[in-house]
Formats: C-alpha cells, structure tokens, sequence
C-alpha cells in the first residue's frame, strides 16, 4: 500500500467519530526499492487533493522527515517533487498495522494489501 | 449453462447471511476461475475513465482482478473488494488494492472525483442496502465528483432469460475441479450441473437483483445531492453517471 493511499484512509468502525484521521503505523515493513518514474504534473496536480498535515505526520512518523511543516505551492522545486513522488507513490507499506487513535482499532497490512474489513460487531 | 432460479422468498437468512453464502462465499471459492474470464474492459467505464481529467483520484469498488485500475497512468486510481483472493489477484498484477466493504467503506468523506461500481449493486439482497451501497459511494466523492453505476438488467437479450416476476435470482458459476488457468469465456461453461467424470463439476448460486428499466435511475433520483448525468443500457446491463451535487 502507497502512501497516497494512506493518506485517503480513515477508520470506519462503529460510533468512531473523532482522532479517528490519519491511521498511526506500527511496526511495519516498508518497501522503497521499486523507483517509478517521476511525472510531475502529475505529483503538482496531487497537491490539492492531499490532507498535508496527516502526510507530514504519517512520513515523520516513518522517519521520513524532508516535508516542510506548509503544504509547498505549485511552483515546486525538482528536489521537492522527487521528495513528494518517493513518499506518496514510492514507500509501499508490505507488512505492519494501521491503529486509529480514536478507538484503537487495528487495520492489518500484509503482503502490501491492508484489509480493512471490519467483523459485523464493529460495523 | 443452467439456469438461473428464482430465490425462495421462504429462505430462511436475513439479507447479510444471504450476501454471505451467495455472493462472498462463492466469489472467494470462484475468484481464480471467475478472473480469468474478465479482462476486457466494457467500453462504457473505458470511455468514463479515458475522460477524466488528468490527475484524478478515485476509488473502485469491487474491483474484482482490477481490470480498471491500470488505464492510465496519469491518474491514481485505489481499488477494493470485499473478496480476498481477487484482491491478492490485484494486487500481484501491481493494482493499488485492499479489502473493504462498500457498506462501509474505509475512506475520509469528500476526497474523491471519481467512483466505479461495475457489477456489484446487484449482489446487495435489498433495496435499503442497495441505496446505502451508493450513499456510501457518494459519501467519499467530493461535491462535483462523478460516480459510475453498472448492474444487471432484467430486459437482457443474451442467452440468459429473466423472468420479470422473479427480479431475485440464483446465477449459477459452474467450475471444474481441475479448471486450468488458460482464459476462458464464462459462455464457454460447461453445460450441465451433473458431476462429469474428468474434473468434477461445481455449481456455485451467485445471488443477483436483477433491475428493470428505470429503476436504479429511480433509486439513485431517492438520495439526496444527486443529478443524474447520464443514463443507458450496454452489454445486459443498465448504468448511469451520477454526478455528486453541492449540500448547499
């Protein structure tokens, strides 16, 4: 799972209203090997459509510590956009879990695929 | 191929335990033999997606094997269903993928332009899960976004034959034991439900709610912030393009 996906997600248990954004990772196995080409347009257009505080904190919290505390604008410098592409779209998520800091819930990430599936009690 | 066959309106299972044992059950039992029959995009969603500006971000939900997600590069696209072992199918071939349910989808609201749900409305057992399917749908699309709509239709002219009294059917999938991976068409399914006696044969019930002219229009019209875009029948199957309105 990529970072850009992460930074969609939300945990949807039952009565879980608040903290409930972004879900914290713990423990796990991150994959960076794979460089996919950097597009830009592409990484500029994203900008908007980020929540850029939870991006900054989940990075952080992977110790990926290169986002500036503002959201840059869209006259970014190339460093930037490579910083950007290889956070959102180059840090795969293969193991590990997502624990929201709501409720507690734990979402399981194995083999890069999260399972977001919740039993019929916490729906 | 077999027939389909009316549900009993007598079945003894609330409409989660009928979504268990006829849809989820059978897809995760099915997936390997069920992927390789879908690889051809339908020229309806091709069309939706070739059109959407340049980066954007949308979900699909009930992916399947992902036949969608790779269209275009220029654009993210996050894939999901509800059966694991079409997910793994997914994710392998490099889709953005997970497992969720469309009942509750597990998305912040309002971040996405786009939507598919390509053949899954109609595995949902009533018309109140049916709608809270799409109003969760709506929930995740921005104010403007568009999602696109595409169920089984009653009026099919193909080989299979509905019968409008019975809009709640049983589609039989029938797989060998020993199918081997090599593509093929689900027409191309063998014929009887006997057990044959090279590969044993089996018959999986898939549920389906089959809609008739005008009723997901009709269902969509129900929920509130919604403008229909676009409206057609293609490939046994009714669609729409729902665009999702302003709450003011």
């Amino acid at each position: 799972m990529r970072l850009l996906t992460h930074n969609m997600l939300q945990c949807h248990a039952r009565g879980c209203t608040t903290r409930n954004y972004p879900l914290r990772f713990e423990e796990v196995r991150l994959d960076t090997e794979e460089k996919t080409e950097v597009n830009p347009d592409f990484i500029m257009g994203m900008l908007p459509k980020l929540d850029w505080a939870a991006l900054r904190t989940t990075a952080m919290q992977l110790g990926m510590t290169e986002l500036p505390e503002q959201a840059p604008d869209t006259t970014m410098d190339e460093a930037t956009i490579h910083a950007l592409h290889a956070i959102l779209l180059d840090t795969r998520v293969m193991e590990g879990k997502m624990v929201c800091d709501g409720c507690g819930h734990v979402y399981r990430i194995k083999d890069g695929v999260a399972n977001m599936l919740l039993t019929e009690h916490e729906v | 191929m077999p027939d389909p066959i009316p549900v009993d309106s007598q079945l003894a299972l609330d409409a989660e335990e009928k979504e268990e044992r006829y849809v989820h059950q059978v897809y995760e039992a099915i997936a390997g033999h069920f992927s390789q029959t879908r690889y051809k995009p339908w020229p309806v969603v091709e069309q939706f997606v070739q059109a959407l500006p340049k980066g954007a971000v949308g979900v699909d939900v009930g992916c399947g094997n992902g036949k969608y997600l790779g269209l275009r590069p220029d654009i993210y696209t996050i894939g999901s269903d509800r059966c694991a072992s079409l997910v793994a199918i997914a994710g392998e071939r490099g889709h953005e993928v997970m497992c969720c349910d469309n009942l509750s989808l597990p998305y912040a609201s309002e971040r996405f332009d786009f939507a598919l749900s390509i053949a899954v409305i109609h595995h949902f057992t009533s018309p109140e899960r049916r709608a809270a399917a799409i109003e969760e749908l709506l929930r995740v699309l921005k104010p403007g976004g568009q999602l696109l709509i595409f169920v089984w239709a009653m009026e099919q002219q193909g080989r299979r034959k509905f019968d409008p009294a019975h809009p709640d059917v049983f589609v039989p999938w029938v797989t060998r034991a020993n199918q081997l991976p090599k593509p093929q068409r689900e027409e191309d399914a063998p014929a009887t439900t006997e057990a044959a006696g090279e590969g044993e044969e089996r018959v999986y019930q898939r549920y389906y709610h089959l809609f008739v002219q005008g009723e997901l229009d009709a269902l969509v019209e129900s929920l509130p912030h919604t403008r229909i875009v676009q409206s057609g029948y293609d490939r046994d199957n009714w669609y729409l393009v729902v665009a999702k309105e302003d709450a003011a």
